[in-house]
């Protein structure tokens, strides 16, 4: 993990804690988890995005509008076959495979 | 880790968000749903794949009751695209509660413009306009207002037209025929197709401000950035998402062949020269001051936006024909009226401030560089110009805001429900059999309390998640007491309130004499619920 990129993570978590504190404050428990929900179905679109050079202001805002949309668009297609709850995560199982899988081949294509 | 500039900036804008949040929430303090007709459709379609933990084709009968007919290409179905009351759903699953999820998700997602405003905004002109302008949207009407009215979809999708619009420029500007990554291509077509399951109405704007910031680039670069192995990949990915709702983004072709609007034939040449839309065509639907620059805006910012706007004419560097773009573009799409297409054009309106707001800061900050000063003295004049403006939009625009959004919005006695009721909901949906319908006495179904409670009677229903009817307005009142499918429900909160003795012995004696083939099942807080 390179420098830049420890920052970006430490001053992330930074700025959640103020996030977190204002969500419990106005909806108590339900504020948090629901932030928790926009963290959750942002995060393999951001693992996506961070492999094509892109600014980091870009990788948040493009991985969170991705994730309202695009992994609650599939969960709602697999909730025609399965619970929506399990769908939900089966979305997710998915997309970060396909993250992780991108991640592989620009990396394996890097050293070669 | 040491704090930079750049964090110290971001900090300052999340301050900023959630501040936004805390002034948008405010009626959710209630902790109980409300809006108008529309938000209850959103909140219904949401919660009812979230609790019943299924994704669905035909419309269950509450909803299809209003808007069986909605979706012309399929009727029955839902009549937008599932994406946004997806993510609703996934919120209410994360929450686990029925309100406070869809309502935040909502006010997180019609608020996005703050966040996209802000990136594209900072990224192309620096941290101070970019401020100002998510600072100005926060108390910005034309946002807040159809939020609160039910237009959630409408809302989200119209925070992604910058973002599509900031994608292509950056592909734009980077090309050329050596050196042409598409990945910024790529994005704004994944974009574009998204918008379009958010919303159509912003997909028709953003596909304009597409095609009018192609012939601005290419007209200041002297370039045409076209490479067709590019845009077929972005054809494919743009057609796959269109592709994968079909039935509701096909909803779409129907509402486009649809005949020339009424408008038409009223077309008025100095149109081209009004900016907004003749109130008097909306009277009854949207209130007067919509239409209004210094309502919306506040007159202040006025001058500032015309120095925004002549800046950047004046200038034309690559992002200022960007914003000269955007603005173009959405002074087309709101007068697609001369075109014949007038529908829901006071809908288009609403993205006034989207480009208006970072217009206005523009025009605040360059003001200084007008003045001829040393750098130092030019600095503190920006500041300064910069504290005023915030100062404005604090006694302003958000003593303004203040008036409509509020603790006390939509606490309506009449329109939503109270606490009782609301519970009454709840343990209808887990007692009543999905197949069995409700009728209501109590609320007050005359005319002159009709338009506000028949809101009351949707919201119960969307909580409930059955059909609910006004029992003194069903022509078969005898054979519904008589069927199995209908349960009686005696609503006795309002009637205190309303000091209706007259209505209350009426309900007792309803009561004695004709349920007495029904079983009382629910009586709590002044509510009754009675089994056929």
């Amino acid at each position: 993990m390179n420098f830049k990129f420890k920052e970006v993570y430490v001053f992330s978590l930074a700025a959640a804690l103020p996030i977190f504190i204002f969500s419990y404050a106005l909806f108590g428990i339900t504020g948090i988890r629901v932030v928790l929900g926009i963290i959750f179905v942002s995060f393999p679109f951001y693992v996506l995005l961070n492999r094509l050079e892109l600014a980091e202001g870009e990788k948040f805002v493009f991985s969170a509008l991705l994730g309202l949309t695009a992994l609650p668009s599939l969960a709602y297609i697999l909730g025609f076959l399965i619970p929506f709850r399990m769908a939900i995560a089966a979305s997710f199982i998915t997309l970060i495979s396909i993250a992780v899988l991108f991640v592989k081949c620009k990396n394996s294509r890097k050293e070669n | 880790m040491k704090l930079n500039k750049n964090h110290i900036q971001t900090l300052a804008f999340i301050a900023l968000y959630l501040f936004a949040i805390y002034f948008w929430t405010q009626p959710l303090q209630r902790k109980l749903p409300y809006g108008e007709y529309d938000a209850m459709s959103h909140f219904e379609v949401a919660d009812y794949i979230a609790y019943n933990d299924k994704s669905f084709m035909q419309l269950p009968p509450y909803i299809d009751l209003r808007y069986g007919l909605d979706n012309r290409f399929m009727p029955h179905t839902l009549w937008y695209p599932p994406t946004f009351h997806a993510s609703l759903a996934v919120a209410e699953v994360f929450g686990g509660d029925r309100v406070i999820p869809i309502f935040l998700l909502n006010a997180i997602m019609a608020s996005f413009i703050l966040i996209t405003v802000y990136f594209v905004i900072n990224s192309l002109f620096g941290f101070l306009p970019a401020i100002l302008s998510a600072l100005l949207l926060v108390f910005s009407p034309r946002d807040f207002m159809p939020y609160l009215w039910g237009q959630w979809p409408e809302r989200f999708a119209y925070a992604l037209i910058p973002i599509i619009l900031y994608c292509f420029y950056r592909y734009f500007i980077g090309y050329s025929k050596e050196n042409n990554n598409p990945k910024y291509l790529y994005l704004s077509a994944l974009f574009l197709g998204i918008i379009i399951l958010a919303h159509p109405l912003a997909f028709f704007h953003s596909a304009a401000g597409l095609l009018i910031l192609y012939v601005f680039l290419a007209l200041k670069q002297k370039k045409l950035a076209f490479n067709l192995k590019h845009a077929l990949a972005s054809a494919a990915i743009f057609l796959t998402l269109f592709f994968i709702f079909p039935y509701q983004t096909f909803n779409i072709l129907p509402q486009i062949a649809g005949g020339a609007d009424e408008s038409l034939k009223q077309f008025d040449l100095s149109r081209i020269f009004q900016w907004s839309l003749d109130p008097k065509d909306y009277a009854g639907s949207v209130p007067q001051s919509y239409f209004s620059f210094g309502d919306m805006h506040g007159l202040w910012t006025l001058p500032f936006l015309i120095i925004g706007i002549l800046t950047l004419a004046w200038r034309r560097e690559e992002r200022d024909i960007f914003m000269l773009a955007w603005l173009v573009s959405l002074y087309l799409v709101l007068h697609r009226d001369i075109a014949g297409k007038a529908s829901f054009l006071h809908r288009s309106l609403s993205a006034s401030a989207h480009i208006f707001a970072p217009l206005t800061a523009i025009g605040a900050v360059y003001l200084a560089s007008f003045i001829k000063l040393p750098s130092s003295f030019s600095k503190w004049l920006k500041y300064g110009i910069a504290a005023v403006f915030v100062f404005l939009i604090f006694s302003v625009n958000m003593a303004n805001a203040s008036k409509t959004l509020n603790k006390d919005t939509y606490n309506d006695f009449f329109s939503a429900l109270n606490g009782e009721e609301y519970r009454a909901a709840q343990w209808s949906l887990e007692n009543i059999p999905s197949s069995a319908n409700i009728t209501i006495l109590g609320i007050p179904h005359q005319e002159q309390f009709q338009s506000a409670t028949s809101k009351k009677i949707r919201w119960f229903a969307a909580v409930s998640q059955h059909v609910t009817r006004f029992y003194y307005l069903r022509e078969d009142k005898e054979e519904l007491l008589k069927s199995k499918e209908w349960y009686i429900m005696l609503d006795y909160t309002m009637l205190g309130p309303l000091n209706d003795k007259k209505t209350f012995d009426e309900m007792q004696e309803f009561e004695r004499t004709k349920l007495t083939n029904h079983a009382l099942v629910y009586d709590k807080g002044g509510i009754r619920v009675y089994k056929p």
